[in-house]
């Protein structure tokens, strides 16, 4: 097709010249906090010249809760309904880092049968991350049948939840220790054949989306992070892997029953909008394969929770530690202080949508058009709840 | 009756007249109207399958009622004008859309005879109304006062004018072809013992791809709805409308959809001739079945495929829209006009006779 060639995009905007706004060039517009482009609620701010996004600022704050510090007033326990609600569609990467960072903490070691069941859980919310964020690609570009596909099967992603914890959303699953339950009967068969349902969509979508004229004329391309950019601007994830880096937790430091799957770190070298779309969707043929292989191996009796203190009065001793893992965006990490107390003393979560959703952003934005923010935004894969926690 | 009949004829000549071209006009604008909204609901559920979902099922039976009710909403909604717009172009801007998407139709032939009027010059009259439309969208986009609805206005007009240029070109190698301007006489131009092959699709191939994806490009549609591009400029130049302002445009935008489709029925597609015209055993078969039924048909034909594009391709971005107007469409149809013209002069094939 035409467009199968890409040329260089020619830049309306003088190398380096300084924005005048009052010189009548420029249009300044606020995408968001309510935009339908925009992911949760953030705002961008940018400058205009024609259609060219020549300055982007971005604003966050809009869904600053203060749970780190709501987190310090609290038990050990009764956090627990608030870190699944830090990255509001992927709850699951809290509860285990959460548990995993005060397990350390508090010297417990969760049973064999727990490691496997969290392994499945993480990878089922996985599962259902990436599918909203594939039709969300599929929406920002103007392309919302892919949408309504995806979420139909994430929807039955959640019914698998409903069924393994009692809730479809916020879980509370993966708890101290261990998890909450076990299996129900019969759970393994109808987890497959979701799984065989989520795998012709994403061969279906492959013809829609990925072979079509227009997505690729207009993802590829787009927002090109380049080899240099990653390691300064704390690139983890999809998105450094996008770019060629063979980065991914579950690989380099395996937790869980990680080092026991067999499973491949999808690459893609383009680094442009289209090669993030194609890494995650590949990945998401790789959490398949992967949860196969746990529903295969997983054993099916034993305890799946440790021996706990009395959870009201439970003292975790002194210490600190910093616990992280790959959540589909990259590394997600925890870093938790305590005093000896029933309380924590500190607690930061560091996500990766903080530096992609700003810094990246800002950066990556400069010289493209106005029509391409929507999809370089969702392409990212941000948060905004998480950003500011 | 008497009475009445007495009444009519006792009107001056020029009355009669005008209320028998109000009475026409009555009988193609609300029959159009019916089929705009059911566009509407055709749209959702079409769409809706496509989705994997049931589209609109609850208002009356099966959601037959959803058009009707969307309409009710839309008439009971105040209209509100933003601060600082320019309220009387605010409010002009839907009446000059709606108007030339509505009066485009008076030239229209729904089959041999009927016609509200068979002037010659038909196709400019068309050409001139769908360009007039253009100008409700700039001055929506301008009054609104608003950045966003500005942005969508000029795409909209930067658009509109480049696709204007293929798609005039795709009709003038039509015309070329036909040898009129009348739609009447484009249609029987196109009659012949080939059936469905004696139409102009087949020799103008290239104008016929032009001329369908430039209305879609011309209705301001998917792929090519860069003018109200949700998830870029919220909904463009009609982001500050709302109630019947709103539903002007709404209904503006399915009336030139069914328009374009029509049209294309009617350049290309042979109008209200059967397919099987001049057939050996199917073309008698299929004698009975009235002309506009034909054309009702494959009038559907287009209005569904718009619908399926909407459902599957995501949308251009604006400056790849003009590339395709601009350096693909415009030589394409300029190189075929050249071919036709050839054929025509020196009646090479069949269709030219």
């Amino acid at each position: 097709m035409i467009y199968a060639k890409r040329r260089k995009r020619m830049s309306t905007q003088e190398h380096n010249a300084p924005i005048d706004l009052e010189s009548g060039k420029y249009v300044k517009i606020w995408q968001g906090p309510q935009h339908p482009g925009i992911t949760g609620n953030m705002a961008l701010e940018l400058v205009l010249n024609g259609d060219e996004v020549v300055d982007c600022k971005t604003h966050v704050g809009y869904l600053h809760r203060g749970f780190e510090k709501l987190m310090e007033r609290r038990t050990f326990i009764q956090n627990f309904p608030i870190v699944c609600r830090i990255a509001v569609p992927e709850p699951t990467f809290n509860e285990y880092l959460y548990a995993a960072a005060v397990e350390e903490l508090a010297g417990i070691e969760s049973p064999q049968r727990a490691q496997w069941l969290r392994t499945l859980n993480l990878e089922l919310m996985r599962l259902a991350s990436y599918l909203m964020w594939l039709g969300g690609i599929g929406a920002s570009f103007g392309q919302a049948t892919i949408y309504q596909w995806t979420v139909t099967h994430r929807d039955y992603v959640l019914d698998l939840f409903e069924e393994m914890t009692g809730a479809r959303v916020y879980h509370m699953y993966i708890v101290p220790g261990g998890v909450r339950a076990g299996l129900p009967e019969g759970f393994e068969d109808r987890a497959r054949a979701v799984l065989d349902g989520v795998e012709r969509l994403l061969n279906e979508i492959e013809k829609v989306l990925f072979k079509n004229v227009v997505f690729k004329a207009r993802a590829k391309g787009l927002g090109i992070i380049s080899k240099e950019m990653v390691d300064p601007y704390g690139i983890v994830g999809p998105n450094a892997r996008a770019a060629g880096f063979t980065r991914d937790l579950r690989r380099d430091e395996p937790y869980l029953v990680y080092d026991q799957l067999d499973f491949d770190v999808v690459t893609g070298t383009e680094s442009d909008a289209y090669a993030r779309a194609k890494v995650r969707h590949q990945e998401m043929r790789e959490g398949i394969r992967m949860m196969r292989q746990i529903l295969e191996q997983m054993p099916t009796d034993g305890p799946f929770q440790a021996k706990m203190p009395n959870v009201l009065h439970w003292e975790v001793p002194a210490g600190e530690t910093y616990v992280k893992a790959e959540c589909t965006r990259g590394e997600y990490g925890y870093y938790l202080v305590t005093d000896g107390s029933q309380y924590l003393r500190r607690v930061h979560v560091r996500g990766p949508s903080y530096t992609h959703a700003i810094a990246v952003m800002e950066k990556l934005a400069v010289g493209t058009n106005i029509a391409d923010i929507a999809g370089l935004m969702v392409s990212l894969h941000t948060y905004p709840p998480e950003i500011e926690r | 009756m008497e009475f009445f009949i007495g009444l009519w004829e006792a009107l001056p000549d020029g009355l009669q007249t005008v209320i028998w071209i109000l009475l026409k006009i009555i009988a193609i604008i609300l029959p159009l109207m019916i089929c705009v909204a059911y566009y509407t609901y055709a749209e959702r559920k079409v769409i809706g399958y496509m989705q994997v979902r049931v589209g609109p099922n609850r208002v009356g039976p099966k959601g037959w009622l959803q058009p009707i009710a969307d309409a009710v909403k839309l008439m009971f909604k105040e209209i509100i004008i933003p601060s600082n717009a320019n309220k009387a172009l605010f409010l002009i801007a839907p009446a000059i859309t709606l108007g030339p998407a509505l009066a485009a139709w008076a030239v229209f032939p729904f089959d041999e005879e009927l016609v509200l009027a068979d002037i010659n010059a038909g196709l400019l009259y068309i050409l001139a109304l769908t360009s007039v439309g253009v100008y409700g969208v700039i001055i929506a986009g301008w009054a609104s006062n608003s950045k966003y609805a500005f942005l969508g206005a000029m795409r909209s007009a930067a658009q509109i004018v480049a696709y204007e240029i293929a798609m005039g070109f795709a009709l003038v190698g039509v015309l070329v072809a036909a040898g009129s301007l009348n739609l009447g006489d484009i249609v029987r131009a196109q009659s012949g013992n080939g059936g469905l092959f004696s139409w102009f699709w087949l020799p103008l191939l290239p104008l016929f791809g032009v001329y369908v994806i430039s209305g879609v490009a011309e209705t301001n549609r998917a792929p090519f709805d860069v003018a109200e591009g949700e998830s870029e400029i919220v909904a463009g130049f009609h982001i500050d409308y709302s109630g019947m302002a709103f539903a002007a445009f709404f209904l503006a935008e399915y009336a030139n959809m069914i328009l374009i489709a029509a049209l294309s029925a009617i350049m290309f597609m042979g109008g209200w001739l059967s397919p099987f015209q001049g057939w050996p055993i199917l073309g008698p078969l299929f004698d009975w079945v009235p002309g506009f039924v034909w054309l009702v048909l494959k009038t559907g034909l287009f209005a569904f495929l718009f619908l399926w594009l909407r459902a599957t391709f995501p949308r251009y971005r604006y400056d790849q829209i003009m590339r395709l107007g601009w350096k693909v469409f415009i030589p394409i149809t300029i190189v075929w006009i050249a071919v036709v013209g050839l054929a025509v002069v020196y009646q090479l094939p069949w269709w030219f006779d």
